[in-house]
């Protein structure tokens, strides 16, 4: 038997060889045994998130007879895009893929998958109740590709205890560079840094724009294709300065590239203040056993704080799928946008909610009573004003200068110049850009 | 001088060829679909400018390849992959061999330490790598609570480009000790015990007995360990994804990580397909090697 299978597998491989490319016949919709429709959901979300997802997904099931989504976890953002390349235009692409916004330009390009704007239009359905900030970050040329789903932005998590202990008044965290850095000073004792910030491209590109610089030229790629990098600005250059000053006192802790390493530094007491996405704030809020404090992007003093830009990710609907998984993954798009949704998604993970109206329903004014936390993420984002700085850069190569970016932080370790890393990471980015 | 065979022999020779092909045919499929297809596909994609799904758009001939002699980061991938190798193999096979030359007496028991020693054969990449990750934590991990118990300061293993390629190669020696040490005591119990009898009646020392025994004996089994440790610290991915990403600084950028990145990270599938094209070369050349130089010391009974 085992034999057979496996013969049988092989010549089905060899089939799909031969039909990969042939005619395009109509794709025709996959249904579970009860008839319903079923719609492939690919995430990007892993421990406490993923069981939140589960939650929406079961109640979106629960709600009609039609269809049946199957959410199936492919790794990190960067993972599941690759993988996603792999399949996508085929029948095996999923229906809804959620992709990170920095992957928004390419997701675009690819020209496969199918704009939501499509049945925003077909259905009138108002995008006006959308939170103002994630309406301009995913708006490309006046139409809305994806649907927004979960946004985060980032945020100082700080030790209220250690600031206790350092003298330091709790309720009050650092909002600019130098109070950052005289906070870290006193914060530095035997066996607990200062602050740290994980090695990723996403802090570095908020921390310039929230003293309003630019990624890349033209408006950010938003006004026209980008041509050259001009994230090693004063803007840049001012965010690497923090990093490198702070490491040469040695109130900064580098705690590499893995979140969970930088959160188990935080919660084992050896760094006092970080840098984390909102969505992480409520698993790093009952894991601490310390009192936890979050407050906004510290900026340099000079600046005047621009805000943030929307991190996280949103929801593509394929292309070349059958319509009615299409319709399936529509009302889906809707359901979890919708008010009650995202109050629920906004207490249970700490991404805020792309609707506003959602923060006026009771289970949130009472899950900020327990984690006041919450709330500073969605003052902050409300805070922000709109800019080509703070709608964020448009690449279609951000992965790729994300690693270069990365590269240069850790080089500031290694007594490498805050112009030589920035200058390599932004000739890396630009050469990128004219592919 | 040829004999023209008669009829029927032509024919039972090629119905022999005919069932001999469909006897191979599910090897020849499998070997053909997974490995020919791919390597062929690969070669002809190093030539090729192509979309992010890989489809080729344009050739650019060498064009790879001149930029891959020229770019300072392939010689670094180059050059930390080097040291990988130069760090795991020869450590690897010699721990394993104390490890079965210990394993090898007949002793009482000496099954529970057959077993313990070879158990890491059992654990996958992923299991282990995540155990020396949280090993190797600076804040929580073990290695770093024991330095800072016996008052030294605590090391960033994985975080500072001095360690990183160290750390990665010695959680990778840890991960194959296990299949190497059982492939070495099964050459060593295939010895002849007899010629241990003689060497004792003859009353040689233990080392000589090593030496002049042992060793000579186990030869073919250290060689083809050490083509295969060498070809699989080559192709090395796992660990390094889990636990550097090929950082910091690219210090642990070894050139199969390199691949990867530059294809499904990048999408740069060309230049991807030429760097594995070179690796296969690299391989390939140093078994060639392997087999030129190291086979004539090889004592085959």
């Amino acid at each position: 038997m085992k034999k057979l299978g496996l013969f049988a597998g092989l010549a089905s491989s060899v089939l799909l060889l031969g039909a990969c490319g042939s005619e395009e016949a109509t794709p025709v919709a996959a249904t579970t045994e009860d008839g319903k429709t079923e719609v492939v959901f690919w995430h990007a979300m892993s421990g406490d998130l993923e069981k939140a997802l589960n939650t929406q997904v079961d109640a979106f099931n629960a709600s009609q007879d039609d269809y049946e989504v199957k959410p199936i976890f492919q790794g990190t953002y960067e993972e599941a895009l690759t993988k996603f390349n792999a399949v996508a235009g085929s029948e095996d692409a999923p229906a809804i893929m959620q992709t990170f916004e920095v992957g928004t330009k390419y997701m675009i390009d690819s020209n496969k998958i199918t704009p939501v704007q499509e049945f925003i239009d077909k259905e009138d359905f108002d995008t006006s109740v959308w939170e103002e900030n994630i309406l301009s970050y995913y708006q490309v040329d006046g139409k809305q590709y994806s649907m927004p789903f979960n946004s985060s932005t980032p945020v100082l998590i700080y030790n209220k205890e250690a600031f206790e202990k350092a003298g330091l008044d709790p309720e009050k965290a650092p909002r600019t560079y130098d109070e950052l850095k005289e906070a870290a000073k006193k914060l530095t004792t035997d066996g607990q840094t200062g602050f740290t910030m994980l090695n990723y491209g996403w802090f570095f590109e908020q921390l310039v724009a929230a003293q309003g610089g630019l990624y890349v030229d033209n408006e950010n790629g938003r006004s026209g294709d980008p041509t050259k990098a001009v994230f090693d600005g004063e803007e840049g250059q001012n965010a690497f300065n923090l990093i490198k000053e702070m490491y040469d006192e040695e109130t900064f802790l580098n705690v590499g590239q893995n979140w969970d390493d930088m959160r188990a530094a935080f919660q084992s007491g050896k760094v006092a203040m970080y840098l984390d996405s909102s969505a992480g704030i409520r698993t790093v809020a009952d894991n601490a056993d310390f009192e936890i404090g979050a407050s906004y992007l510290p900026v340099p003093n000079e600046a005047e704080r621009q805000g943030v830009v929307i991190g996280g990710a949103s929801l593509w609907m394929g292309d070349g799928i059958a319509e009615e998984t299409k319709a399936g993954a529509w009302e889906f798009m809707k359901h979890v946008s919708s008010t009650e949704a995202q109050a629920q998604w906004h207490v249970d993970t700490g991404y805020f909610a792309i609707n506003p109206d959602a923060y006026n329903e009771p289970i949130v004014e009472e899950m900020w009573a327990t984690y006041p936390q919450l709330k500073v993420t969605v003052d902050q984002l409300s805070e922000t004003k709109p800019s080509p700085a703070t709608q964020g850069a448009l690449i279609s190569t951000f992965p790729q200068s994300r690693q270069s970016v990365v590269n240069a932080m850790e080089s500031l370790y290694q007594g490498v110049s805050v112009e030589d890393a920035l200058k390599r990471a932004a000739d890396e980015t630009t050469s990128t850009l004219g592919q | 001088m040829t004999v023209a065979l008669p009829r029927e022999k032509v024919r039972t020779r090629l119905s022999d060829a005919a069932s001999g092909l469909l006897y191979l045919s599910p090897s020849i499929i499998l070997f053909g679909v997974f490995l020919v297809y791919p390597l062929l596909r690969t070669m002809y994609l190093s030539f090729f400018r192509t979309d992010t799904q890989g489809t080729p758009l344009e050739f650019v001939g060498v064009g790879h390849y001149s930029n891959l002699f020229t770019s300072a980061a392939f010689w670094q991938s180059i050059q930390a992959t080097v040291g990988f190798v130069l760090l795991t193999v020869p450590l690897t096979i010699l721990i394993a061999l104390g490890l079965a030359l210990l394993a090898n007496e007949k002793l009482k028991g000496i099954g529970i330490f057959r077993t313990a020693f070879s158990a890491t054969m059992g654990m996958s990449v992923a299991a282990s790598s995540i155990i020396w990750m949280f090993m190797y934590n600076p804040s929580i991990g073990i290695f770093n609570r024991f330095l800072e118990a016996v008052g030294a300061s605590g090391v960033q293993w994985l975080l500072d480009p001095q360690y990183a390629l160290l750390s990665v190669s010695l959680a990778t020696v840890w991960m194959n000790i296990g299949f190497t040490f059982l492939i070495l005591l099964g050459g060593l119990q295939n010895i002849d015990r007899t010629l241990y009898e003689s060497a004792d009646i003859a009353g040689t020392s233990y080392w000589t007995q090593l030496r002049a025994i042992t060793i000579p004996m186990l030869s073919p089994t250290l060689f083809f360990v050490g083509i295969i440790s060498l070809i699989n610290a080559f192709q090395t991915f796992g660990q390094i994804d889990l636990l550097t990403k090929g950082g910091p600084t690219n210090a642990t950028n070894v050139i199969v990580y390199a691949i990867y990145k530059d294809a499904f990270i990048n999408y740069n599938v060309g230049s991807a397909s030429a760097q594995a094209v070179l690796l296969f070369i690299a391989v390939l050349l140093l078994t060639w090697l392997q087999f030129k130089l190291v086979e004539r010391k090889v004592h085959y009974q």
